[in-house]
């Protein structure tokens, strides 16, 4: 049979087709986005790469300090998290320790565990759960929408006292652009290679 | 155009392997999903998470989100009255961000959730790419939402300064947080593919 890519948006069936990398197969129908261009394993594992160590910044260091009078306070992402916690409010906490810590992080290693034997011609053990684990994961992770956050955050307490951001928010800015590059990735590389590696 | 469906082909939603749908064609080969030619009961999960984000929209918006101390004042807002002292005091281009992503978005795609859904359970031909693109846009802008949760838990984390400041989160938070997740989960329930399903017979 031949190479086939189904929309999921319409349900029209095209036959696949090599794109450029930089480039992205469209539906003839309805024109959402098929597939992407860029199937370069080793280019997808630097980015990610680059990703954890930017959330190891992110957590690591403040995102914002505050100075008034005397006084300095900082608020780092698992503060953020806490402090709902702290107001009797740990759904809240839940919410956002999901949305911030656990989705991302798994969502990076689980990608490190894949692409560095991928990478290295070895299929990674238990290859098709992880790939549904992620498949389910991905739209849980808001990080872009907490940077807009912490950005807001900043301009509404410039009122109040004086506020710096903190390479927390740097490494959040550096996650950001990293996991807005990986969704420029063509995933269907990984299945793809991972049978290649199966059938030899 | 060719519809998969037509000629007994389906995606698996997992890997997109394209595989022949038939009597035993039940679960992917690839993957061990199982391959649905359309999301199942989609009409229905996703009627049931878009009325349950209706519902949770009004204590979301009437409930105190912030409420914030200094030593001269005490104030408790809502989502809208946040964004008004936000547009007064602070600054007008990131009230009307907040106001975007808080407000607008929210309501624009609960009700147009709502559209596609009765459009679809019409079996409507009328402007199917229109549809179709309204359906992508409310997948990638519905959890640009949850900012002003994110703002929330941030302000109270930073402004802890004992009497002189204070900043916690409201019981708002959590029906606010509810509306933007039960959106989520109701746009990625509704089946865009039943827009190009066939018109009446």
């Amino acid at each position: 049979m031949r190479e086939l890519a189904i929309c999921m948006y319409c349900d029209c069936v095209h036959e696949r087709i090599d794109v450029p990398v930089r480039g992205v197969a469209r539906c003839a129908n309805c024109s959402r986005p098929l597939y992407h261009g860029n199937t370069d394993l080793g280019a997808m594992l630097a980015v990610t790469i680059t990703a954890t160590l930017a959330f190891t910044v992110a957590n690591s260091f403040p995102l914002i300090t505050l100075s008034s009078g005397g006084f300095q306070t900082e608020a780092t992402l698992w503060r953020a998290i806490t402090a709902s916690y702290d107001q009797d409010l740990p759904a809240v906490a839940f919410a956002l320790g999901v949305t911030l810590i656990f989705a991302p992080l798994l969502e990076l290693g689980l990608l490190l565990w894949l692409l560095v034997p991928l990478y290295l011609q070895t299929r990674p053990p238990g290859f098709t759960k992880i790939m549904r684990l992620m498949h389910i994961l991905r739209p849980w992770r808001m990080i872009e929408v907490f940077m807009l956050g912490v950005i807001v955050a900043v301009v509404k307490l410039s009122v109040l006292a004086e506020t710096a951001p903190g390479w927390g928010l740097f490494g959040v800015a550096v996650m950001t652009l990293a996991l807005a590059s990986l969704a420029s990735f063509d995933r269907g590389i990984l299945w793809r290679r991972a049978d290649e590696i199966a059938a030899r | 155009m060719i519809r998969a469906i037509d000629i007994g082909l389906a995606a698996c939603e997992t890997c997109e392997l394209v595989v022949r749908t038939g009597p035993d064609a039940g679960v992917c080969p690839r993957c061990g999903e199982p391959v649905h030619v359309r999301k199942r009961s989609a009409r229905t999960r996703s009627w049931s998470f878009l009325s349950a984000a209706a519902i949770l929209y009004i204590p979301a918006n009437t409930l105190v989100m912030m409420k914030s101390d200094s030593i001269s004042s005490h104030r408790e807002d809502t989502v809208l009255s946040g964004i008004a002292f936000l547009w007064s005091e602070g600054s007008w281009p990131l009230a009307m961000l907040v106001f975007a992503a808080s407000v607008v978005i929210p309501m624009v795609k609960i009700a147009s959730l709502g559209v596609l859904l009765v459009t679809t359970g019409e079996r409507s031909t009328k402007a199917r790419h229109g549809r179709t693109l309204l359906y992508r846009v409310l997948e990638v802008a519905g959890h640009w939402s949850m900012l002003d949760v994110f703002v929330v838990a941030l302000l109270a984390a930073v402004v802890q300064m004992g009497p002189f400041a204070k900043v916690d989160p409201g019981p708002a938070v959590l029906p606010f947080a509810g509306v933007v997740i039960l959106t989520m989960l109701a746009s990625s329930s509704f089946d865009p593919r039943a827009i190009w399903d066939r018109g009446k017979a």
